[in-house]
């Protein structure tokens, strides 16, 4: 049983009393609730009254039950009449739409335009006080609230394959709507059930506390308080019970519709928050154990870098290093985990993944080599933007939609460097320029969807450079974009390597002609494993893995065009092939690649692969 | 922009006409005679000539097509008509109640987002943790109790026990501020209460939906630190939602008060349309309902065009 089902007892259980209870009041060996016994009026709490009497002697405890079943019976007739309506009219509404559409749900959503009290006290009105006028009104108003829920649910069923097949095989739309339709929509129906009970309530009670629902002497939560307001000097008590049984019943209808809702639909729940903003957990950063740099020192060095989502692997043991001013592509098919090593390096990995071993040394402009696989979020908070920082694909949504352009970059600036307006104003401006934002003084006050793609992407792009940081992390950064702005945008990560000598850069991408534009060198991953590495003209004339050459293979001869599938797709990580994870889809495979997994080899000082058969297969 | 405001303006007038027309109908097209119902005191039956008489003068005998012309026309001119009961003219009366109506929503709104907001981003940042349950809770129960609950026990509490606030009715501003402020505070509390479940529940899931957003992820690579990413980046793309909720709650509430104005004796429009819809007097009970719904409609056209200027990227969708 689920987290979520379990959760459902404990309300489902007390509906189950509560409505127990009203449903017995017959057979209950409660007094008479029109019993008077003037004698006895505000009598406290006794063994023959168990929550006392009221203003005229009668027995609280009896009221309150038999209160609660006409409550109750008014909440469910409507509940039940407003389902069968509202969903009658929802399915046909969304099966048909056109005109039966308009005359159904479009109809019913004018209700929606009056606040509710004030339809029910229209109907009440017209009608006069009484139980039966209750209903109705609460049908009529509840109505809506079903076609729409119901309306939405069949517009997503009806596309469905499996009603198009059978609308294509000629069954009666009604069999269709009853049979195929009806049962997927119950459960929102089922959600929206639960939440009407409750809300009828909350009208139902105000009414008859205003005196325009229940007719005395039938008792009612909402008449007991009416009655007890007066009494309140004198028996305060009176006041309490019946408002803790409204409250609560109301309570427990509403409970189990929250639950109900996340118990059958899962994903409604968004995932617990941002680990990020919590009080630290982990322990600081460890001063790294390496020397102090030298001359050669790479700028990144990371050895064994693992990724897991709970127990499950996703990026196993990677190594990696870029020297300053060197630009390591970092490629492969998605669900390689390039883009989680990325993360990785800034921090910013999703809460559900860990960093689960290895070491990432990254050396700072000043003192000794920093481990980034160790780090807290203060502590690289220190680092991002200033040291290392990173362009993200999809500009549109990594910029605020709220916030303009300049403010934006401004906002990264000014994370590690004080300037005052128009200093600020005159380096955003700069910025935008290097980056090659046309009239820049303007596009500063643009908001991002009054930009183009590929002006978004530089803008992304300024910010991730406003603070001249030592290593830029590029991820996917010309996926988003059309095939020419794509070129524009490479020419201007040519440019800042070349305007910016020590930066180093991973540039994180599937596109091998990209590869072969930008980087010096190139880390290939498979599966969340590194398969090779080298000196970008080395790897490309002579690949040493198979992955590698049959990548190179794919991509059409000068095109810049997309990677053409290798057969076969990436193994998910649940279903890791045993010996080398490449193997199933290798035209090279041998019995021993099943069996065990290949050992980095290195054909030279320079390269990496991993693969037994690297000598024959290049 | 400008055409965007044009063209939700012109939906909003069309679905007060709507309304209008749709209450008009309802209570001329149901059985019960107003005329005979004014003039019938207790269980005893009017005398029939009076009854015509009063039927003829107030226009009942003419065809339905005609009192609907005559009353567009009136609604039109800014006439209501004259109640029934006293003769006095409805629209001043509303006049009179609808600004104490909207004083307590407005306090309420204030107390309540002031409150929620942080409550609900709290929550949001604690997701599933021991405070975010215990906020959450708060929040369901909050809205679980009726107003009228919340008011009968705040006065049982702050009036009857603690003594230390009126239970209830009204002073004008400018007769005793302090008075008048001190009456105000139970019945804008008590709505609060309710609209601060709402901002809460809306609050926390925008927020967690925000936080999942790729710009808070760029916020956090820049180097912001975590009060900035909030303000500037998660509470303010998460408040857009928040406030539709808050306007559309309010539109209900201008309807829904009657509850609080009862418990209180608060003299606002709600308590007045209590008092209309039990004497059947149908210029008023029509008087106040086009005034709600028109505000309702118009507080709606008001939140999309908030949310426009708020969020840039609405006007460019539509227009």
């Amino acid at each position: 049983m689920s987290r979520a089902t379990r959760r459902l007892i404990l309300p489902g259980a007390i509906a189950a009393v509560i409505v127990a209870l009203v449903l017995l009041a017959p057979v209950l060996p409660l007094d008479d609730v029109r019993g008077m016994d003037i004698p006895h009026r505000f009598a406290p709490p006794s063994a023959a009254h168990w929550l006392g009497q009221d203003e005229f002697g009668r027995d609280v405890l009896a009221r309150l039950i038999w209160g609660g079943r006409a409550s109750l019976f008014i909440a469910f007739g409507s509940a039940l009449a407003a389902a069968v309506i509202g969903t009658t009219l929802g399915l046909l509404g969304g099966y048909f739409r056109g005109v039966v559409e308009l005359l159904t749900v479009r109809a019913a959503e004018i209700i929606l335009c009056l606040p509710p009290l004030l339809l029910a006290l229209l109907v009440v009105t017209i009608l006069g006080a009484g139980t039966w006028p209750l209903i109705l009104a609460l049908t009529i108003l509840y109505t809506p609230n079903y076609a729409r829920v119901v309306y939405a649910a069949t517009q997503q069923v009806r596309g469905l394959d499996f009603v198009t097949a059978q609308r294509a095989m000629g069954t009666h739309p009604l069999v269709i709507l009853i049979r195929t339709i009806l049962p997927n929509v119950l459960p929102p129906l089922l959600v929206q059930a639960s939440l009407v009970v409750a809300s009828a309530m909350v009208i139902e009670s105000g009414l008859s506390f205003l005196g325009l629902g229940v007719v005395p002497p039938t008792p009612s939560w909402g008449l007991m308080i009416r009655a007890a307001r007066g009494a309140m000097e004198v028996a305060p008590l009176l006041l309490v019970w019946p408002s803790l049984a409204l409250a609560g019943t109301i309570l427990t209808f509403n409970l189990l519709c929250d639950r109900l809702q996340s118990a059958l639909d899962p994903r409604s729940v968004t995932a617990g928050g941002a680990l990020w903003l919590r009080p630290r957990a982990r322990s600081a950063s460890k001063p790294a154990t390496r020397p102090a740099a030298s001359e050669e020192a790479p700028l990144l060095e990371i050895e064994g870098l693992s990724i897991a989502v709970n127990d499950l692997e996703l990026v196993r043991r990677v190594t990696l290093s870029v020297r300053p001013g060197e630009t390591m592509a970092l490629v492969g098919e998605s669900g390689s985990g390039k883009t989680l090593t990325g993360l990785a390096l800034t921090g910013l990995l999703p809460d559900t993944l860990r960093v689960t071993g290895g070491t990432a040394l990254y050396t700072p402009r000043e003192g000794a080599p920093i481990d980034l696989a160790q780090l807290d979020e203060e502590a690289f908070r220190a680092l991002r933007g200033t040291e290392i920082s990173m362009v993200f694909q999809d500009a549109a949504a990594a910029l605020n939609p709220v916030l303009r352009i300049g403010d934006q970059v401004a906002e990264a600036i000014r994370v590690h460097h004080a300037l005052d307006g128009a200093a600020m104003q005159a380096r955003v401006v700069e910025l935008l320029r290097h980056v090659g934002i046309p009239d820049p003084e303007r596009r500063a006050r643009a908001y991002p969807h009054e930009l183009s793609g590929g002006q978004r992407q530089r803008a992304m792009i300024a910010v991730a450079i406003a603070n001249n940081p030592r290593l830029l992390i590029a991820d996917e950064p010309t996926t988003a974009l059309d095939p020419t702005i794509q070129a524009q945008i490479l020419q201007l990560f040519a440019q800042l390597k070349r305007d910016t000598p020590g930066m180093g850069m991973i540039f994180v991408t599937h596109d091998l002609a990209v590869v072969a534009e930008i980087a010096d060198r190139v880390t290939v991953m498979y599966a969340g494993e590194v398969v090779e590495e080298g000196p970008v003209t080395e790897v490309f004339a002579r690949p040493r893995h198979p992955y590698t050459a049959a990548l190179i293979a794919s991509v059409p001869e000068g095109g810049a065009e997309r990677l053409v599938a290798i057969p076969g797709a990436v193994p998910s990580p649940h279903k890791m092939p045993s010996g080398c994870r490449f193997a199933p889809r290798c035209t090279h495979a041998k019995p021993v690649c099943t069996q065990s997994a290949p050992r980095r080899s290195h054909p030279s000082d320079t390269r990496l692969t991993r693969c037994f058969r690297w000598e024959e297969v290049t | 922009m400008l055409r965007y405001i044009a063209l939700r303006s012109l939906v909003a007038l069309f679905l007060v006409w709507v309304v209008v027309t749709v209450v008009f109908l309802l209570l001329h097209l149901i059985p019960g005679d107003p005329a005979e119902l004014l003039l019938s005191t207790g269980n005893i039956a009017a005398d029939p000539a009076a009854v015509a008489a009063l039927r003829e003068k107030m226009g009942l005998n003419e065809p339905l097509w005609q009192q609907y012309i005559s009353h567009m026309a009136g609604v039109l001119s800014g006439d209501l008509g004259a109640s029934f009961r006293d003769g006095a003219s409805v629209i001043e009366q509303i006049a009179l109640r609808l600004p104490r109506t909207l004083e307590v929503i407005l306090a309420a709104a204030l107390i309540a987002t002031g409150i929620g907001v942080p409550l609900g981003t709290f929550a949001a940042i604690r997701a599933d943790g021991k405070a975010d349950a215990a906020i959450s809770f708060f929040a369901s129960a909050a809205l679980s109790t009726p107003v009228f609950v919340v008011g009968s026990v705040v006065i049982l509490i702050f009036a009857q026990q603690l003594k230390i606030l009126p239970a209830g009715g009204f002073v004008d501003f400018s007769e005793d501020p302090v008075e008048h402020l001190k009456l105000l505070l139970l019945p804008a509390g008590t709505v609060a209460l309710a609209l601060l479940a709402v901002i809460i529940r809306m609050s926390r899931a925008s927020v967690l939906e925000v936080l999942q957003r790729d710009y808070v992820r760029t916020a956090r690579a820049k180097g912001l630190s975590r009060g900035p990413i909030l303000r500037r980046h998660v509470v303010r793309n998460a408040l857009i939602p928040v406030l539709t909720v808050l306007g559309l709650e309010m539109g209900t509430l201008i309807g829904g008060t009657v509850l609080v104005e009862f418990v209180f004796n608060w003299p606002g429009l709600s308590g007045y349309l209590v008092s209309a819809v039990d004497a059947r007097d149908y210029p008023e009970v029509v008087g106040i309902v086009m005034t709600i719904s028109v505000l309702f409609v118009f507080l709606n056209l008001v939140v999309d065009v908030v949310n426009a200027l708020f969020d840039p990227r609405i006007s460019l969708v539509t227009s």
